[in-house]
This record gives C-alpha cells, sequence and structure tokens, in this order.
C-alpha cells in the first residue's frame, strides 16, 4: 500500500493538546462501547425466546377420535388413538392440528404390574413419587395413554405387533406394553399423558415433555 | 486509463501488492487447499444468495419453496445441487487444508494465530452444515435437526437455554426454520467472510509458510502472481468440475414434506456429522450420550486450538516429527471409522425398514402435487381467468352469482336455516357428482341436515332456467371453490343426468 503522510503525528504538541487527545480517545473507546451497548443489548434479548413466545401454549383437554377409541375397547395390542388440538406454529394463527397419542386398554391386574415395573413413574420414595406430573389422571376407567414422542431424542415410535414392543426408529429404543424401557439408550420410559371421561367420551390432555433426562419436565402444551 | 484511476483511487498498487508475493521454494500445487476453500465459500455465497430468491422460511412455505425450484425455476435443481455438492466440498476441502497444515507444522510460530482463526471458520463451516440442513424442512430434515437440538436440550448447563435459543421457543416449529435460516444466511456468513479476511491478512503478515524444511537458505522463492494464481485457480476449476458432475449425475435429495407424526422414518444426518452421530451409538445412557456428543467433541476441538502451543517440537520436518505424525494418524482413522461406522448404521436401519432414497425430489408428496398440477382445469366456455377464482372459470363464476349466490351467499356459505352452505358441503363435494347434479336439475326441498344444522327452504329446479353447459360451468366452480377440491363436472355428465 501506499505510504501514508500524516505530518499531523510529527509534532507532539503542547501538554495541554496532549491532553486533550488522551481525554478524546477515551472518550472515542467509551462512546463506542455505548452505541455498541444500546444495539447490542436489545438484539441479544431479541434474539431470546422471551416469556410470551415460551407461553404460546396452555393445558387443555382434547377429545379423541371416536371411531379410534371403539376400537381400543376391544384390543389387546396398543392403538394409535387420533386427535385434535389447537397448535401454535410460531407466527402463523393457531389451528386445529390432527396428532396421535398410543393408547393401551388395562386391567387392574395389568396396571398393578405396570406400576410394579415402572420405578421411573411409581418410585419407591413416597416425596418423589408426587413429583411425577399428573400421576392420578394417568389410569383412567382401564386405559393408559402414552404420548407418542420417544422420551430418548424426540422421534415417533410405533407398536410392532410382531415383536410386542413399542419401537423407536431413530435410535432402537424399546419399551414394553406398560411404556416401561426395555432397551435401547432412552433415559425413562414412555411418558403417560392425562386421560379423563368427560359425558361418555375420552379426553386428554396432550403434553411435550423434555427429552433425554430421567425426570419429566413439562415443556409445552402444543 | 490505469493511470488514471490509480492517481485518483490507488486500486492498481494496492492490487499490485496483494498480487506480488514470493512463494519459498517456489509455486507448488500443494498449496492450493486454501485457496479452493475460498473458492467454494464464494461459491456457497453466490449460489445461496439467488436461493433466497425464490426459497421462503416458514413451515408453511420452505419446502413448497424448495419443491417448486426443483419443478419450475430454470436450472433450480442444478443450482440446488450446486449448493448441496458445493457445502460438501467446503468441508472436505477446509478438512484437507487443516490435515495439510497439521502434517507440514505450519502453525507453529509465528502461525499460531492463524491456525486458531482457521479452526474456528472450520466450526463455523460445520454451523453452516447443521443449520442449512433444516432449510428444506423435508421429513429428514425435520427429524434430523430434531434429534440434534434435543442433543443440545440435554447438555448440562447451557443446554436447555441453548435449545430454547435455537428452536426460538420450547418446540421445534417455524421459528426454529426462521432462526436457523438467519444463522445459516445472515449471521454466520458474515463472521465467516470477516474471519477469512483475517486469516488472509495474518497469512500476509507472515507470509507463506512454505514446505517442511527447517533449512529454508535452500528454498528460492518463486512468484505468486501468475505463477501460484494459475495453480490456484486449476485447482479451482478442478473442483467446479466436479461439483457441477456430482450435481448433475446425483443432484440433491428432497424428501416429503416434514412430517411431525411420521413415526417409520429414520431420519439420516450429514456425512460430515456421520462421526458424531456414530459416538451417540456406541456411548448409550445419558451419561453417554454426554460423553460421546459433548466431552469427545469439546475435547477435539480444544485439543485443536491448542495444539501449536501442545506440539513444542520446533522442527517442521515431517521424519522429525513423528510423535506429531502418529496423532494426526489417529485423529484422521478415528474420524473416518466412525464416519464409516455411523453411515453403515445408518443404512442398516433404513434397510430394515425399507426405507430407500427420494427418487422424485419431494417424495410422494411431490408427485400428488405434480399430478394435481397436471390436471386440466374446469372445463368450461371462458378461458378468461379471473383474480380470486381459484381454479374454476369465470363462466361458472358469473352463473353463479347471477342465479346462486342470493340463498347460497357469495362465498357458498349459505343462509342460516333456511339455505345449506356449499363451502365444505359434503354433498356438494362427493367424488361421484351424480347426487348434485341432480339436485340442481331438479330441485330440492327441506329440511335437511349439513354438517349438524338442519336448513328448511326450498331450492327450486334449474333445468329449464339454465343449459347443461352452464349447470357444468357452475358445478365445476362450486366444488373446486372455497376450500371445496372436488373434480370438475363436464357437460355430458349434466346432458345424462337429465335424460
Amino acid at each position: 500500500m501506499s505510504q501514508v503522510h500524516a505530518e499531523a503525528y510529527l509534532d507532539p504538541g503542547t501538554p495541554e493538546e496532549q491532553s486533550r487527545r488522551a481525554f478524546m480517545a477515551n472518550a472515542t473507546i467509551v462512546l463506542g462501547t455505548v452505541i455498541g451497548l444500546v444495539i447490542g443489548v436489545p438484539l441479544l434479548a431479541y434474539s431470546v425466546p422471551g416469556k410470551k413466545i415460551n407461553e404460546l401454549s396452555s393445558e387443555a383437554w382434547s377429545p379423541v377420535d371416536e371411531a379410534d377409541w371403539t376400537k381400543l375397547t376391544t384390543s389387546t395390542a396398543p392403538l394409535k388413538i387420533s386427535f385434535t388440538r389447537k397448535t401454535t406454529d410460531g407466527y402463523f394463527l393457531p389451528e386445529a392440528t390432527s396428532d396421535y397419542v398410543w393408547g393401551v386398554k388395562m386391567s387392574d391386574a395389568q396396571y398393578a404390574k405396570m406400576k410394579a415395573e415402572r420405578t421411573d413413574l411409581f418410585p419407591p420414595d413416597a416425596t418423589k413419587a408426587e413429583q411425577v406430573p399428573y400421576m392420578d389422571e394417568i389410569f383412567v376407567a382401564g386405559y393408559v395413554i402414552f404420548s407418542s414422542i420417544c422420551p430418548h431424542l424426540g422421534c415417533r415410535f410405533a407398536w410392532d405387533d410382531s415383536k410386542n414392543i413399542f419401537f423407536c426408529p431413530c435410535h432402537n429404543s424399546t419399551y414394553n406394553r406398560d411404556g416401561e424401557r426395555t432397551g435401547g439408550p432412552a433415559p425413562r420410559g414412555l411418558d403417560p399423558l392425562p386421560l379423563r371421561e368427560q359425558s361418555g367420551k375420552a379426553e386428554i390432555t396432550w403434553i411435550r415433555y423434555k427429552s433425554s433426562t430421567p425426570d419429566r419436565v413439562v415443556v409445552s402444551y402444543s | 486509463m490505469f493511470n488514471w484511476i490509480e492517481s485518483r483511487t490507488g486500486f492498481v498498487s494496492m492490487t499490485k501488492n496483494f498480487l506480488t508475493e514470493d512463494v519459498p521454494g517456489g509455486p507448488s500445487y500443494w498449496y492450493v487447499f486454501g485457496s479452493a476453500t475460498l473458492f467454494a465459500m464464494i461459491l456457497q455465497i453466490v449460489t445461496g444468495i439467488f436461493l433466497t430468491m425464490y426459497y421462503a422460511p416458514s413451515s408453511a412455505s420452505a419446502w413448497e419453496s424448495t419443491l417448486f425450484i426443483y419443478q419450475k425455476v430454470p436450472f433450480g435443481q442444478f443450482i440446488i445441487s450446486l449448493h448441496y455438492w458445493g457445502a460438501t466440498a467446503m468441508i472436505a476441502l477446509v478438512a484437507m487444508h487443516l490435515v495439510q497444515v497439521a502434517v507440514w507444522g505450519a502453525y507453529k510460530r509465528p502461525r499460531e494465530l492463524q491456525w486458531v482463526v482457521g479452526v474456528v471458520l472450520f466450526i463455523l463451516t460445520l454451523v453452516l452444515g447443521l443449520t442449512g440442513y433444516l432449510l428444506p424442512w423435508d421429513l429428514n430434515a425435520y427429524f434430523a435437526s430434531q434429534v440434534s437440538l434435543n442433543i443440545t436440550g440435554a447438555a448440562p448447563i447451557a443446554g436447555p437455554f441453548l435449545q430454547n435459543w435455537l428452536q426460538g421457543g420450547p418446540t421445534m416449529n417455524t421459528l426454529t426454520l426462521n432462526k436457523f435460516f438467519g444463522i445459516h444466511v445472515w449471521l454466520t456468513p458474515l463472521l465467516l467472510i470477516l474471519l477469512v479476511a483475517v486469516h488472509l491478512i495474518i497469512f500476509r503478515h507472515n507470509g507463506s509458510a512454505g514446505p517442511p524444511k527447517d533449512d529454508r537458505r535452500a528454498l528460492r522463492p518463486g512468484r505468486f502472481w501468475p505463477n501460484q494464481m494459475w495453480m490456484d485457480t486449476m485447482a479451482s476449476f478442478v473442483v467446479l468440475l466436479v461439483i457441477v458432475i456430482l450435481a448433475i449425475l446425483s443432484p440433491a435429495p428432497l424428501d416429503a414434506k416434514a412430517d411431525p407424526n411420521n413415526d417409520q422414518f429414520v431420519p439420516s444426518p450429514a456425512w460430515y456429522f456421520m462421526g458424531l452421530y456414530f459416538l451417540l451409538e456406541i456411548f448409550p445412557g445419558q451419561l453417554g450420550q454426554f460423553i460421546g456428543t459433548i466431552v469427545i467433541p469439546t475435547l477435539g476441538v480444544v485439543f485443536l486450538i491448542l495444539l501449536p502451543w501442545l506440539d513444542r517440537n520446533p522442527s517442521r520436518e515431517i521424519r522429525r516429527r513423528p510423535a506429531a505424525m502418529i496423532v494426526t494418524a489417529i485423529f484422521i482413522l478415528i474420524a473416518a471409522g466412525l464416519s464409516i461406522g455411523g453411515q453403515s448404521t445408518v443404512n442398516a436401519k433404513a434397510a430394515a425398514r425399507g426405507q430407500t432414497a427420494p427418487t422424485v425430489p419431494g417424495g410422494a408428496d411431490a408427485a400428488k402435487i405434480a399430478q394435481e398440477a397436471a390436471a386440466p382445469l374446469p372445463a368450461t366456455g371462458s378461458a378468461a381467468g379471473q383474480p380470486g377464482v381459484s381454479g374454476a372459470s369465470a363462466a361458472g363464476a358469473t352463473v353463479f352469482s347471477n342465479n346462486c349466490s342470493s340463498c347460497h351467499g357469495a362465498t357458498g356459505q349459505g343462509t342460516p336455516g333456511a339455505f345449506p352452505p356449499l363451502a365444505g358441503n359434503s354433498a356438494v363435494t362427493a367424488a361421484d357428482p351424480k347426487e348434485i347434479i341432480g339436485i340442481v336439475l331438479n330441485g330440492k326441498t327441506g329440511p335437511l341436515n349439513v354438517n349438524g344444522t338442519t336448513y328448511n327452504g326450498t331450492m327450486p329446479p334449474w333445468k329449464s332456467q339454465l343449459k347443461p353447459d352452464e349447470i357444468a360451468s357452475v358445478l365445476t366452480y362450486i366444488r373446486s371453490s372455497w376450500g371445496n377440491h372436488a373434480s370438475a363436472v363436464s357437460t355430458a355428465q349434466v346432458q345424462a343426468a337429465a335424460k
């Protein structure tokens, strides 16, 4: 690059000028930092999802598909139960989205067996048991509902009739009919969802739990 | 001319200065990896800019606009495929550049910071790969990103915050797509360009490292321009040629649109994340996931950054650095082994499910869309389209507004209690139009039940008021308007029903 001639720098100037220059140099840095902060801090906050975004969904009961439910009343195998829930996809207007959960018909004896097996849901320690959300709503009128989302990393699993297991294609997690983890990397068993009977019809609450943790932490209701 | 510009800008001497540089030991094809990487980056930026001219980031439009690029945009598939293979080329070239610098010991004093910036550039390139992967919003993009986001969220301390930040909320949705788009298209490329400039400024400050010889006196300098530049250009041309051939012979895949409810699809990471994927496989359990996906990659990156200070050997000669050579070889073998392991795991899983790579871009969804697009528009007299009349003809709309809309409403909404809505009415949209043709021809008297509501009005017969082709066109119109998507009705069908 061509030589820069800067005559102004040859003469150091009077002590007063030097002092003023020192002030201006520091003031420039300070003011520049202020400019950066005025733009930067709001931008950082802007990029972080705030309270209003994180609370786009709220807990709600959704009626399940009646035909699916009728099939479940006579089925020994777990069945997909369709339902429609209100979802809000970011900035889009809320809309009805069809989704499904897994329904399992269970006798009292089968449920007692599930209770004994599922230490992730029914820990022997009573105080810990209280921390499992919605436990008093998971077994209603002989049915248990499991979320269709794999607790490992959020893929969808399916019931394999030939092997009598729930199988997740992503990382080979397997669960038995009670939702107990029987193989693969998942940190907990399947997540039961709240179920209730409302004027003769089954309703469920859709909950998305945090992936990959032994505990169930509610992430969202949509 | 040059003098005129030079005297006013200094650009000519600046360019000369830029091109005038010693190449220790003379120009060599060994020096092309850096410039070839730079070329791949420019290719990605240029093709990326043009892709945004059609691509629309949102969960409702990302996949559709991507498919549009494939199907409708001239050279669309080619440009997408250039970007797709360009990404692979860029990552491969960065990796080769990194390995070469490691083998030649070029990271040693005084080039430690140039190496550190280079490692950061490598990571930024991987960030580009990861964020770009989601943008087509197809099945694979959706589930692979869902998995990587949940892995992020499972990391201790900052994990949950980072997942929330990347997702743009508690769950993965359209905000995730927009966040990834912003990171992929604006943030990372800007950082990349800035750091490439820093990388090059440091390079010019220290000069080219030259071949790995401790005795520098034996190295006669050669010219950068035009000798080395020619080799760099040749290398870039070969890279482009390979990318173009791959783009033509093996276009970028596009799966069916993301469907969160799909429970059969086996997602597959990009090849450059196969190693990480395999670490997740071989370290099961919660602790294993932490070790495999967080601890080991972090240690790897820290090791790379600290390499200039860990390697205290002052020599650059390959035969005098056996330890460094062994470590480099082990690094490459582990990376290759993990990647091959990951790929074969994915292949085995996909084969077990009978899942094949999509042959038609967009899979079954795209085939359906193509079919709908290829279906002829409802047959009617007038060819003039009318804005706002979706898929139906202007003639049918005219018949409707002159004869039907006073009872059934301008938008087919009906009149409560008397005349049923036509929008969303299953009698209107039945696959076989026979019944609805009969109602229009002969009229109907209520009460009748539509969607749970009773209507008790009277529909007059129209067979003496309207001609068969008018009835056909108005039926076609009401069957394809206001959200209805039933087939067209022909004049022949009306005439047959009238007999």
